[in-house]
């Protein structure tokens, strides 16, 4: 461009100069071409350098832009690395001394309740007396609120409390600690706990299936059975099965004697379990599982509103309470993933034993006392079934079987003293709403048939909510 | 005094846990941990994974199966990051294992070791199952897989000392292989460069960062919250002023909503495995780069 400019510059004068020229010598138009030549290389050869120099820049130029970019990848790099370098020892630094808080959850429940039979009068007949049924009040009601917290203690425990509030008062149903560090397949647990034996007599009632428990599991177990004492399990190294055994002792926390004050220094209740697991495939999975437990009686004159004889006062002095069970879990989801659909089945069987030496009708002119066994029985079966995300459906059928009383000498005769001639059933269905892992609402509808004579129709709707941390399910 | 006997002898049997020559038992929480575990291990490791691309990993259960798997684990190799806080806890706390607690070198939480995207300013249950720590389907960043796996190497070093040389020669040969791989990546996968997408949950994040595809959306309203129909509706509104190009999920989730709005809208829905195993093509990590690269590729051309 500029050697253009500079060669019509050069052209211009070259065009003009003749006329300028006319009144000069030719000596002196020689002198004048001569310099333009001069001007014109000049000129030349300083654009000539100007586009080396700008060459020479240009290259430069992109040569440090491709050091800045290589700059700036590595500096990106050291910094991933520097990052991944401060992570790489574990933990973030905590950001205050509350870092190591528990985990602490907080369960809400409540609902409602229909009934076509007054609940403060419902038994169970043969079984549970009316204040043992349990059944909630009618219309809406609170329920049982619950608190959990837990946390890694140090090294070697792992803590757990889960506190129930309800009408005003507040009582550990759970408060445990656990070893982390036997290894070897071993776990020693301690303090109050639900007992290890059955399937859903370790689960919470927030995470139950339905509003209440089974039929057998109110009337041989309460709620949940729970004992104040030690655990020890052992898992196999089998990889292929899961196997697990385990037993436990202590004193049991309210059931199956009421008033269980016993002034023993040994076990008043031990139990013995076993467990086999394992998966069928990707899509299912399952659980057998058969326990026993033996619970001792050691107070003298023990109401026992766990056989209710209606009409009659009883007292039991002695002996011991046994129960053997089984039970099973199956659960399938399409590939293995229960996210839009799954489905879960769950039986158990139990089998009890009462054996003490009861006094019947004391007080009365027909006051008998003599040994004492209750042979009685019971089971259940439900089927729970996601077929959306949020949704799922189930069924459940109770049955328990009287048994058979076995009279000692100073009981044959005793008035009244048999089994019922009646067979306790009940159907329940229901349907639940989770919009998430935290939230569930449910209604549940119950035909009850446990009490001879009479069907109860039962609606219950209820709300469970899930605040803060909470640990994980069991299977 | 037989019975007694007969007992101690199978409790012994049972307990015996055999020579010490024995392969390093990894627990990998999920196929592409079990596939990067074979990478570095070899003959030296026996892995058991614990789920299948086809299983979201937020919803598995604490199974027999798992738990029985973890009794036997020298290394548990897991994401991390609260991913498998639904379950893993408990698999660890019920297994007996005292080798694979959190903190122990037999506890691998690959989340540790990389820098994680979308870290929350606001920690809350009412914006959906946000993680606290940040997105932790690392999988997807090619810079994530070779940060976990020098740190796996360094594990097994630790665990099995006499494998040492072997190891650090896997994980040479694997960061070569790697390093070419995510070059020729880089390379292949420059036109997706700038192609809006719409995802269903933030699980190819890292993916997507990489690749340079902007996400314009998601099928979820919010995380973990499975697709409604007014937020799908949003979507095709959004589709107006704000167009994604392509509609991208995984082979685990329910591929309805993402059909509807495809239809609605009228771009390509397409499906990526989640992880190893997530599709035919995908069977190491290796190969499920190269499955989800060609499928976004293939999906970016032109319609014809």
């Amino acid at each position: 461009m500029l050697k253009a400019y500079v060669t019509s510059c050069a052209i211009a004068l070259a065009l003009v100069l003749p006329a300028v020229a006319k009144a000069q010598t030719n000596e002196q138009l020689e002198q004048i071409r001569k310099q333009i030549q001069d001007l014109k290389e000049s000129y030349d050869t300083r654009i000539q350098a100007l586009e080396k120099q700008l060459k020479e820049a240009e290259e430069a130029a992109a040569k440090a832009q491709a050091a800045a970019t290589q700059a700036q990848s590595a500096a990106g790099q050291a910094k991933q690395s520097a990052e991944a370098a401060s992570q790489a020892t574990g933990l973030k630094p905590p950001a205050s001394p509350s870092a190591f808080n528990p985990a602490l959850s907080l369960i809400l429940m409540g609902g409602y309740y229909n009934s076509d039979q007054d609940p403060r009068t419902r038994v169970v007949t043969g079984f549970l007396g009316s204040d043992e049924y349990g059944l909630p009040n009618r219309g809406f009601d609170l329920g049982e609120t619950e608190i959990q917290i837990s946390a890694n203690i140090d090294h070697l425990f792992y803590g757990q409390a889960t506190f129930s509030i309800e009408d005003g008062t507040i009582s550990a149903e759970e408060a445990f600690f656990q070893t982390t560090s036997i290894g070897h397949g071993f776990t020693v647990k301690g303090g109050r706990f639900f007992s290890g034996i059955g399937y859903f007599n370790s689960v919470h009632n927030h995470a139950w299936d339905f509003q209440d428990p089974a039929l057998v599991q109110k009337a041989f177990l309460g709620d949940n059975f729970g004992l104040d004492g030690v655990q020890v399990s052992w898992i196999a190294p089998l990889s292929v099965f899961y196997v697990e055994v385990g037993g436990e002792g202590g004193k049991p926390v309210e059931f199956p004697f009421p008033d269980s004050f016993n002034n023993s220094n040994g076990f008043q209740v031990g139990t013995v379990f076993a467990h086999l697991g394992g998966d069928i495939g990707a899509s299912s999975s399952y659980r057998f599982g058969v326990w026993g437990m033996t619970s001792e009686n050691g107070v003298t004159d023990q109401p026992i509103p766990a056989l209710d004889f209606t009409g009659f006062s009883n007292t039991l002095t002695g002996g011991s309470d046994n129960l053997w069970g089984l039970d099973f879990v199956y659960k399938w989801a399409p590939n293995g993933d229960p996210s839009y659909r799954n489905f879960k089945f769950v039986t158990e069987w139990m089998h009890r034993s009462l054996n003490s030496t009861l006094t019947y009708a004391p007080g009365t002119a027909q006051t008998q006392t003599g040994s004492f066994v209750a042979s009685q029985s019971g089971w259940y079966a439900q089927a729970i079934y996601q077929f959306h995300p949020y949704w799922r459906v189930g069924l459940r059928y109770d049955q328990l079987n009287e048994g058979s009383y076995d009279l000692g000498t100073g009981l044959v005769g005793a008035p009244g003293l048999a089994p019922p001639d009646f067979t306790p059933k009940r159907w329940s269905a229901m349907v639940d709403w989770s919009p998430s892992e935290f939230s569930r609402f449910r209604v549940q509808f119950q035909q009850d048939k446990s009490q001879q004579g009479l069907t109860d129709n039962q609606v219950f709707l209820q709300y469970i909510f899930s605040l803060g941390t909470h640990g994980a399910h069991k299977f | 005094m037989k019975t007694f006997l007969s007992l101690v002898g199978l409790t012994a049997l049972l307990t015996w846990t055999g020579p010490a020559m024995s392969a390093v038992n990894i627990f990998a929480c999920h196929p592409e941990w079990g596939a990067l575990a074979n990478e570095i291990g070899g003959d030296r490791v026996s892995v058991y994974t614990a789920t299948t691309a086809l299983q979201d990993p937020h919803k598995i259960q604490a199974r027999p199966s798992l738990i029985a798997r973890a009794r036997v684990a020298d290394l548990v190799f897991c994401t991390g990051a609260e991913l498998e806080v639904g379950w893993l806890p408990v698999v660890i706390g019920q297994s007996g294992n005292n080798k694979i607690s959190v903190g122990k070198p037999g506890n691998l939480e690959a989340a540790n070791y990389v820098p994680l995207q979308e870290v929350p300013t606001l920690l809350d249950r009412s914006l959906g199952d946000v993680h606290p720590r940040g997105n932790p389907h690392i999988q997807w960043g090619p810079q994530n897989i070779q940060l976990v796996a020098n740190e796996l190497t360094k594990r097994l070093d630790y665990i099995d000392p006499a494998g040492r040389a072997y190891y650090d020669s896997r994980l040479a040969s694997f960061t070569q292989r790697w390093t070419q791989a995510t070059k020729r990546w880089e390379q292949e996968a420059a036109p997706l460069k700038g192609i809006a997408v719409i995802e269903h949950h933030k699980e190819l994040t890292y993916l997507f960062d990489w690749l340079g595809m902007p996400v314009v959306g998601s099928l979820e309203p919010k995380p973990g919250v499975e697709p409604t129909a007014s937020h799908l509706t949003e979507l095709v509104e959004q589709q107006k002023g704000n167009p994604a190009k392509l509609i991208v999920i995984t082979t685990q989730k329910n591929p309805e909503p993402a059909e509807w709005l495809s239809g609605q809208i009228k771009i390509k829905e397409i499906a990526l495995p989640a992880t190893v195993g997530g599709t035919p093509g995908a069977k190491d990590l290796f190969s499920m780069y190269d499955d989800a690269i060609s499928r976004l590729l293939a999906a970016e051309k032109p319609q014809s």
